[in-house]
């Protein structure tokens, strides 16, 4: 690298940056319990082009984006329509290490195991990154078009989110239980996944990139190496979001990070915003959403499960859309956050639910803001 | 420091977050260097990683902050093995937990190392020795990957050695660093070399003397830059004759750490202490550090060869019997609670659960009647606290005596549906940042002999813990307590988390900074469950079973809050009266500076005192808080002949120097201490302290507060800065700081006495070594003021040095005159009390361990003590400007002496 390193925000203000100063932005709710209730077969995942598949693919949502655009639209535009200023792709899964569970036979049935070396064809295989890369550029024109067209319609300017998920291995963890030191997959190979992700997402459009749901904290620090190569080798850079997914005691999933240990792991990455997403309901996250509010000068980002799972309920999750917004309005006169929205469990009627009890919430106050007023809240 | 601003600390984590704490060492443990430890290079050659992992753990648990790691040896593939072996520590939750240093020449594994840390590390480390492309483009990987980053002091001509190469290569580097690559300047850490000394070259003899100049420049002109070496090094020359170079590196951290060093590679078991090396091997061994004299290094050789040491004793107790012996088992279980006699309890419970059949009979009989005697007579002010806390310890050593009979019954029991009644559950705990255990140990004590349930989580317990722990036993009350201001915002912190998440439960509010009215208006509206301040432990048992009484607890809810109620509304009424910051200034303390009240002190800079001798503290103890700690108020000696309490008093008095016979003779406890005395000029309402007599090097700040509510007429307005000579008289004033602790050894002391179910001796030796703490204090400052100059014709006795009959004051930061806790930051600098005497800094900036003292010393004549009071928001916004810190961060520090609502 040469010269001046750039921040991940790029020099100039971005009007999301300054939307976050004024109000609380919303980011829409969840895509795979959504599509759920649309009431999809495996047949309709599978469309013309993967009918011959072998194995299903009906838990492989970010596939949708390629055979019924027509339905991720839809779901995309009652997003925006509920007052969503971010939308997500649907790109949680579209990597060419997380589309393999659905593409690549598993070593695991023919008494072999996963290791880097079954990692390695994955990354080299031609048509696992050809198809990720079609699930991110075109999940995120997708996103483009519907965003453009609402933000046109409502005279309020959408943006769009590339979501980048946690995938299916962990860099921190061995399944092995007679050896802790082994990896499944070496960092450069998720490095080099990530990068690939990344690219198509910006070439698709994407305004911003979502680092999000993050279990594994080494996970994410290699999508953040890959976003900053990808930002120097390309000459082009976006604002980042980072939102992780803690456990009951406030610990990253797999990795077992405290809240504050994990934003200093990731604070040099200069996000627009860092929060917490997905894993626990809204109540249990905000003794460590209050945490990170303290510790990080950054826009802070709150999108929660709507509770805990509930078989009984059509989204398969506990909470209403009056409680989500109740919880969310606790979060913002608490003064905690910036962007709001929420995860599994959460439709278009849950965000809107929370987009109208968040009007006129001030938002928390961070960066040069805060060093004029008192942190107190009364 | 020659600036104002803040120096930024250093960041990192493992699994949990690391922050460098002002004045406090960090300590990189370095047995994961095939370099420092041949042991941790042959497990890693022979592949037994497994065994190499448990040296890491070892680290951790002996207090390295960070561990080094790593891999350079020609027989080790360094990027494979650093790879595993974090692999290896990553799922090794204890170590885990703690920051890694990537340590290695080659940039392949450092890299490899990277790909490891889910944390924020260091690496260790980068340089200019192949030119700046290269080191800028290292350091811009290390900054993608997020870590802090150790440069060498190299450049392309080779390693500096020389004073002057050190300071301008880390110049340049820092220069690269932050103008061009944008690197965090809190993040970079040089190191300027610790090169071996006494290597017989003379080249080398300068080496520690440049090492240490190199550290105080860097300090002193590149902002928020750390320094760290490899300790080790220095001694290299003494290899095999370990004693030596312990002291090598015990006096060369001493005065590193003094010009500013942060943090060093060193083997965190074994580091002696500064004033514990012998004192005719310190002096060698400095010669040769500070290079004072030519034949130092042959002298140190032929002295480090007649080098041995040995040490032991032990000590024995007795028993008799007595009359009460021949009574009913009944009545001698009795007779033990009320008198609180353990010794024959074992043998009488035992008598007991024969005679009764079953464990539980024993205690819901003739144990529970004995405590309802000593709470009926506690309750009636005819038995004393001490007592009732021996009596709990008898309690607690016969259920203990039961308790393996009880399990063994407990699956037929809990099928009968008995259980031991309680009258409630108990959650006690002090607040997170706050060390003070004594006052919540007697209320859990005395809620334990009332048949309550205690759970006690100790000290420093985070929010979420106590709900959570709460939540898990049902508890009925959460009790919090807290000694130190900035527990009451943690306190209000928790009553807040309680409304949030919807307890229900009563809040108790204790410790000494807490109060009625503080409770009332800033804890209680945050909840809207009762939320009650118990005054002391004997209030804690009528509060307590009034909240948790079925017929009274309306009434005396009812009360409450009328009270509370009351409390906000007297408290709403007008602001005090406040004169601006300008006005307050221009009314300081009306001094005349004159020449002959300016002592000039016998030395400069910084003295330790370790393993102070005890006998001589006890001569100095102030008694009467010791009774207070254990509520019997009156004053010493009166307190002794009084009549109502009189009798309790002698005997715990008897009991306490027992124990502190004990203590001295086996030397339980070690008092250790530092003090300096530093040229010093006031500037406006702050002081600058000099490096020397010359007084041209600023070596540190001061910052103080001035009285601005309620100076009626021309009463003036106060500050401790009013007590130094303002720099423009000219005069040559010094101001003083220390800090002391009796506590090292005292939680082991009283963890012993808690294994052997004796509360009532563990609650004891804590109380004395708090007297311990304060009588060093008061034994430092006497010595002191002769050292100054003006205290050798005293002659007082120690009632007279306890009323304070003596010149000058030694006020503390975090009491009435100078209420903001993080200016010991600035003591623990100016002195390095971390590595001089072990007392840490907490996050609220208490002192750990607890029976700590620390303050400043002030000797000009009309030098005394005030009460700050209220301030405005004119001298806030002024001091935050003047300590760099935010404006938010001040008033929370402040909150209790702020005039208004920061809020508002």
């Amino acid at each position: 690298m040469h010269g001046h390193r750039g921040d991940m925000t790029t020099p100039h203000q971005h009007p999301l940056q300054k939307i976050l100063e004024q109000r609380i932005a919303i980011i829409d709710g969840a895509m795979g319990t959504t599509i759920r209730t649309y009431g999809m077969k495996e047949a309709d995942i599978r469309g013309d082009r993967f009918r011959n598949s072998k194995k299903d693919l009906l838990n492989n949502g970010d596939l949708f984006s390629l055979t019924q655009p027509e339905m991720i639209g839809d779901i995309h535009r009652r997003f925006l329509e509920a007052g969503a200023d971010i939308i997500e792709t649907n790109t949680f899964g579209a990597t060419s290490i997380s589309q393999s569970e659905f593409f690549v036979d598993d070593p695991r049935e023919h008494g072999g195991r996963k290791d880097p070396a079954f990692y390695q064809k994955i990354i080299d295989d031609p048509s696992l990154a050809d198809l990720a890369w079609e699930i991110n550029e075109q999940s995120s024109r997708q996103c483009r078009e519907w965003a453009d067209r609402v933000a046109n319609d409502t005279g309020r300017q959408r943006f769009v989110a590339g979501a980048i998920g946690p995938l299916t291995v962990s860099l921190s963890n061995s399944p092995d239980a007679d050896d802790p030191g082994f990896r499944v997959v070496t960092f450069d190979q998720v490095r080099i996944a990530y990068a690939q992700q990344v690219r198509a997402l910006i070439a698709g459009g994407s305004d911003l990139l979502l680092v999000e749901t993050i279990f594994d904290s080494l996970n994410a620090k290699a999508a953040l190496v890959a976003i900053r190569e990808v930002f120097d080798e390309d000459g082009k850079e976006l604002p980042v979001m980072i939102s992780a997914a803690v456990g009951r005691g406030g610990e990253t999933m797999i990795s077992a990070q405290t809240v504050e240990a994990f934003w200093t792991a990731v604070e040099h990455a200069k996000p627009l915003s860092v929060g917490l997403n997905c894993s626990l309901g809204p109540d249990l996250m905000y003794p460590f959403l209050e945490e990170l509010a303290e510790k990080a000068d950054v826009a802070i980002s709150a999108y929660p499960n709507a509770g805990l799972p509930n078989p009984l309920s059509p989204t398969g999750f506990d909470l209403e859309p009056a409680d989500m917004a109740r919880y969310l309005d606790d979060f913002a006169r608490g003064g905690l956050i910036n962007i709001a929205g929420g995860c599994c469990g959460n439709t278009p009627e849950h965000i809107a639910a929370i987009a109208k009890a968040l009007e006129g919430r001030h938002p928390r106050e961070f960066g040069a803001a805060l060093a004029h007023h008192s942190e107190s809240h009364a | 420091m020659s600036t104002v601003t803040e120096t930024k600390p250093l960041r990192l984590s493992g699994s949990q977050p690391f922050t460098q704490q002002p004045g406090v060492f960090i300590m990189i443990g370095e047995r994961t260097n095939v370099a420092g430890s041949p042991k941790f290079a042959k497990l890693i050659r022979d592949g037994k990683y497994e065994e190499a992992v448990s040296i890491a753990r070892q680290q951790v648990e002996n207090g390295a902050n960070v561990i080094d790691i790593c891999m350079d040896e020609g027989m080790i593939d360094g990027v494979a093995a650093m790879s595993r072996f974090l692999q290896l520590l990553a799922s090794e939750p204890e170590v885990a937990k703690v920051p890694f240093m990537v340590d290695s020449s080659k940039w392949e594994v450092i890299q490899a190392g990277l790909k490891c840390l889910q944390g924020k590390g260091i690496v260790n480390s980068i340089s200019l020795k192949e030119g700046e492309e290269k080191f800028r483009s290292s350091a811009a990987t290390v900054l993608k990957y997020g870590a802090a980053v150790v440069v060498m002091a190299f450049d392309e001509q080779g390693q500096a050695a020389t004073y002057e190469d050190r300071t301008r290569i880390c110049e340049r580097a820092y220069r690269i660093l932050v103008d061009e690559v944008g690197f965090p300047a809190e993040d970079i850490i040089f190191d300027p070399n610790i090169l071996t000394v006494a290597t017989g070259m003379e080249e080398h003899n300068n080496y520690a003397v440049d090492f240490i100049h190199a550290t105080r420049w860097i300090k002193a002109n590149l902002p928020h830059a750390k320094v760290s070496g490899g300790v080790s090094n220095i001694s290299f020359s003494f290899r095999g004759n370990n004693k030596v170079r312990e002291a090598m590196h015990s006096a060369f951290l001493y005065h590193a750490i003094s010009a500013g060093l942060d943090m060093g590679i060193v083997n965190a078991g074994q580091l002696e202490i500064y004033e514990e090396i012998e004192p005719e091997l310190k002096v060698m061994v400095e010669d040769v550090l500070l290079n004072r004299r030519p034949d130092a290094t042959e002298r140190l050789v032929d002295f480090g060869e007649a080098l041995k040491a040995a040490g032991a004793g032990t000590t024995a107790s007795e028993k008799k019997a007595e009359e009460w012996r021949n009574g009913t088992v009944e009545e001698r279980i009795s007779h033990a609670l009320v008198r609180g006699i353990d010794a024959w309890i074992d043998i009488d419970t035992e008598e007991a659960r024969v005679k009764l059949g079953r464990p539980l009979a024993v205690i819901e009989g003739p144990l529970m009647d004995g405590m309802g005697v000593v709470g009926d007579l506690f309750g009636a002010g005819k038995m004393f606290l001490p007592q009732v806390v021996k009596s709990a310890r008898v309690m607690k050593k016969a259920v203990a005596w039961l308790t393996p009979f009880m399990e063994a019954e407990k699956a037929a029991m809990a099928a009968a549906g008995l259980e031991i009644r309680t009258q409630g559950k108990i959650v006690l705990a002090t607040v997170k940042g706050d060390v003070h255990d004594i006052g919540k140990n007697i209320v859990g004590v005395v809620l334990a002999c009332n048949n309550y349930e205690v759970i006690d989580m100790g000290v420093m317990v985070p929010a979420e813990k106590i709900l959570e722990r709460a939540r898990e036993v049902r508890a009925d009350i959460i009790g919090l307590s807290g000694l130190i201001t900035p527990s009451l915002d943690e306190m209000v912190h928790v009553a807040r988390e309680m409304e949030r998440q919807k307890f229900n439960l009563p809040l108790l509010i204790g410790g000494a900074t807490t109060s009625r009215a503080h409770t009332a208006i800033k804890i209680a509206p945050h909840y809207s469950e009762p939320v009650v301040h118990v005054l002391d432990a004997s209030r804690a048992v009528p509060v307590t079973t009034s909240l948790l009484s079925e017929e009274g607890k309306a009434d005396f809810v009812a009360q409450h809050r009328a009270e509370y109620e009351a409390v906000r509304k007297a408290h709403s009424a007008p602001r005090q009266q406040t004169v601006s910051l300008e006005e307050a200034r221009s009314r300081r303390t009306p001094i005349e500076w004159r020449a002959e009240d300016i002592p000039q002190p016998a030395f400069t800079g910084v003295r330790v005192l370790d393993g102070f001798p005890l006998a001589t503290l006890r001569e100095f103890i102030d008694w009467t808080p010791f009774f207070h700690t254990w509520e019997l108020k009156g004053v010493y000696p009166r307190i002794l002949d009084d009549e109502k309490q009189g009798a309790q008093a002698r005997q715990i008095f008897a009991e306490a120097n027992a124990l502190l016979d004990r203590i001295i003779e086996e030397k339980l406890l070690t008092a250790r201490g530092v003090y300096g005395l530093f040229p010093a000029g006031a500037i406006g309402d702050d002081v600058e302290l000099y490096t020397d007599n010359t007084r041209s090097g600023i070596l540190d700040q001061l910052h103080f507060l001035r009285q601005q509510a309620n100076r009626e007429g021309s009463e003036p307005c106060r500050s401790l800065v009013d007590f130094i000579a303002p720099k423009e008289t000219g005069l040559p004033d010094h101001i003083g700081a220390f800090a002391v602790t009796s506590g090292v050894g005292l939680k082991d002391l009283c963890e012993s006495f808690r294994a052997a179910h004796d509360d009532y001796n563990a609650i004891m030796a804590e109380a004395i070594a708090d007297r311990l703490a304060e009588a060093f204090a008061e034994c430092l400052h006497k010595r002191v003021r002769g050292e100054w100059g003006y205290g050798c014709q005293e002659h007082l006795s120690n009632n007279e040095l306890i009323e304070e009959k003596y010149r000058g004051i030694r006020p503390a930061p975090g009491y009435p005159a100078c209420p903001d806790h993080t200016e010991k930051g600035a003591i623990w600098r100016l002195l390095d009390v971390q590595a001089n005497t072990g007392i840490q800094l907490t996050e609220s900036f208490a002192m750990w361990p607890g029976s700590s003292v620390s303050g400043l010393y002030f000797a000009h004549p009309q030098s005394r003590y005030f009460s700050l009071g209220k301030i405005d928001r004119d001298q806030v916004a002024d001091y935050h400007q003047r300590k760099g810190m935010s404006l938010g961060e001040i008033e929370r520090w402040l909150g209790p002496n702020l005039n208004y609502d920061p809020a508002e």
